[in-house]
């Protein structure tokens, strides 16, 4: 039988504020906060350091001084392997490459346990600072950046031609980050937990028109540690543990945007991946019982629940707006409190998706518990939805 | 205005560019023909598919060396957006619009919005122009009527 993967032990801190400036007198380590994690995520999980055969780490920021993080943590924790030590990077989807890769080395059989974790600290550098780097990572750098383009730019341009062609409101739209906070307000690592109402969020300053302050994702710094393992070797440990039973990745050969016109807002390559993932699952959208996805603007989720098939195309704002996507609803969507309210320290974001999907799996979810959740799925992307990836995770 | 569809009207900007975009050998051509008011990009002598940006390769065939073509500055407005919150290098410049634009040959860009009307429609019918700094020139685009009433 066809090995498979087990994501059986997880730990994280909270989504906030947590880099020091650079004139503070002491400073925050980001070795010290990961490796604490490390031992935190293998105690959890019920292994031991020696079992430990790949380590795939999400790239730091540029913010982070040092450098080769995944062989310097390799010595910080004395970890030796055989499988792999490396630190990748893919846009907003390098958290879920961490987790693919870590994968894979168990899929191949080069590790029987395998980490992936990463750090991401940017929130002691200025918004328009980082924006002088963040501006370079979307669209063409010559012929976009030159323009002024940000990333959430894009999407901003999705809502507008998503209003456009589907009539859905300012109000539809702004209801998803209401929803996405009532679920932080029970998710110990969420950045913000207080409640919102329709009204405030669409009170705020315009950001990118038509979305506002709290319909585009804050800025946080973040840290996560998650332990992968062969399903044997999961099961063998008698406790709950999330499978890994579908896996579907595509990218359409896109950046942002394409000269040849296309439905921007289709997201093709979340129907694409999504499609994959659930066939080798052998499950379809409809047998979920709750998903968490990757979206950085409210937009973001609308167009993702059409493409993964949680709704109808066209529907998805609506649908959140009449109580679909929350907690109690037919399918809960980012129960976490998703990227505006849980938070979006962007290189290990989606490592945050699959531990409050395991947190679901394991029936660990507290007040924010789907109950009997034996079905969910992930999502994680980069440009605009350009690519995607989405796993598929059940109950062990 | 213009007469030649493939003409584009040249607007003086004042200072220089904030985040000038850079030259290769390819891209030149490109960038002084914009700065004298004419639009083209590549085209593949293979496939004759046109290309945008400008490329040395054709992405749809792989086939090298393509020649350069006009392009029609006529179009409508797929989405825009208004960037209030804006990297630093444009923060004296914001809010500014930015818009997607669907050309009449059948090219998707993106470029800067020049801001009249300030909340452009969707479909709303667009032509090009060229922004021309002190320091060189940028594309960007300006409404020029409301969207085209849908056939009854």
């Amino acid at each position: 039988m066809a090995r498979k993967v087990a994501l059986i032990g997880t730990a994280a801190i909270p989504v906030g504020r947590h880099q020091s400036a650079e004139d503070e007198p002491l400073q925050v380590l980001e070795a010290e906060i990961l490796s604490r994690l490390a031992a935190l995520a293998l105690a959890d999980a019920g292994v031991e350091k020696s079992d430990i055969g790949s380590m795939v780490f999400s790239l730091p920021r540029p913010y982070t001084r040092q450098k080769y993080f995944a062989t310097f943590m390799a010595n910080y924790l004395r970890v030796s392997c055989s499988g792999t030590v490396m630190e990748v990077l893919g846009n907003g989807m390098t958290g879920g490459f961490a987790f693919d890769m870590a994968a894979n080395d168990i899929l191949l059989g080069r590790a029987k346990v395998a980490l992936a974790l990463g750090i991401n600290m940017e929130s002691a550098t200025a918004s328009g600072e980082h924006m002088m780097s963040s501006m370079r990572a979307t669209g063409d750098v010559d012929f976009h950046s030159s323009a002024g383009f940000t990333p959430i730019a894009w999407y901003a341009m999705d809502a507008m031609r998503y209003m456009h062609e589907f009539g859905a409101t300012r109000a539809e739209l702004a209801s998803i980050a209401v929803k996405n906070r009532a679920h932080a307000e029970h998710n110990p690592m969420a950045q913000y937990r207080k409640p919102i109402t329709l009204e405030q969020v669409l009170a705020q300053r315009p950001i990118v028109e038509p979305l506002g302050l709290y319909e585009v994702p804050p800025r946080g710094d973040g840290a996560a540690c998650l332990v992968l393992a062969d399903e044997d070797t999961a099961r063998a440990l008698g406790r709950p543990y999330a499978l890994v039973s579908g896996r579907g990745f595509h990218h359409e050969g896109a950046h942002q945007i394409s000269e040849v016109p296309n439905d921007m807002i289709a997201f093709e390559s979340a129907r694409r991946a999504a499609a994959t993932a659930y066939a080798e699952a052998g499950v379809s959208a409809a047998d979920l019982d709750f998903a968490e996805i990757y979206a950085p603007c409210t937009i973001v989720e609308a167009l993702v629940t059409e493409a993964i098939g949680l709704v109808p195309r066209g529907q998805g704002a609506a649908a959140a707006a009449a109580g679909e996507t929350r907690l109690g609803g037919r399918i809960p969507v980012c129960t976490s409190g998703g990227l505006l309210s849980r938070g979006h320290p962007a290189y290990v974001t989606p490592l945050y998706g699959y531990i409050e999907a395991a947190e679901q799996l394991r029936g660990r979810a507290g007040a924010r518990q789907v109950p009997g959740a034996r079905l969910g799925a992930v999502t994680c992307e980069l440009g605009n939805y350009n690519a995607a990836l989405v796993h598929v995770l059940e109950a062990r | 205005m213009t007469a030649s569809p493939m003409s584009l009207e040249i607007l003086r900007m004042p200072g220089t560019r904030a985040y000038p975009p850079r030259e290769s050998v390819f891209t030149q051509p490109f960038w002084q023909a914009l700065g004298e008011g004419r639009l083209q990009t590549s085209c593949c002598r293979a496939c004759a598919q046109l290309a945008f940006p400008p490329r040395p390769i054709c992405p749809h065939c792989w086939a090298l060396e393509p020649g350069w073509s006009a392009l029609d500055k006529r179009g409508h407005l797929y989405s825009w957006t208004r960037i209030h919150a804006a990297p630093l290098a444009f923060a004296a410049e914001a809010p500014y619009a930015v818009g997607i634009v669907d050309l009449r040959q059948g090219i998707r860009l993106a470029c800067r919005l020049i801001d009249r009307p300030l909340a452009p429609a969707v479909g709303a019918e667009v032509e090009l122009l060229a922004l021309v700094y002190e320091d060189g020139p940028l594309l960007g685009a300006r409404v020029v009527a409301p969207p085209p009433e849908p056939a009854a």
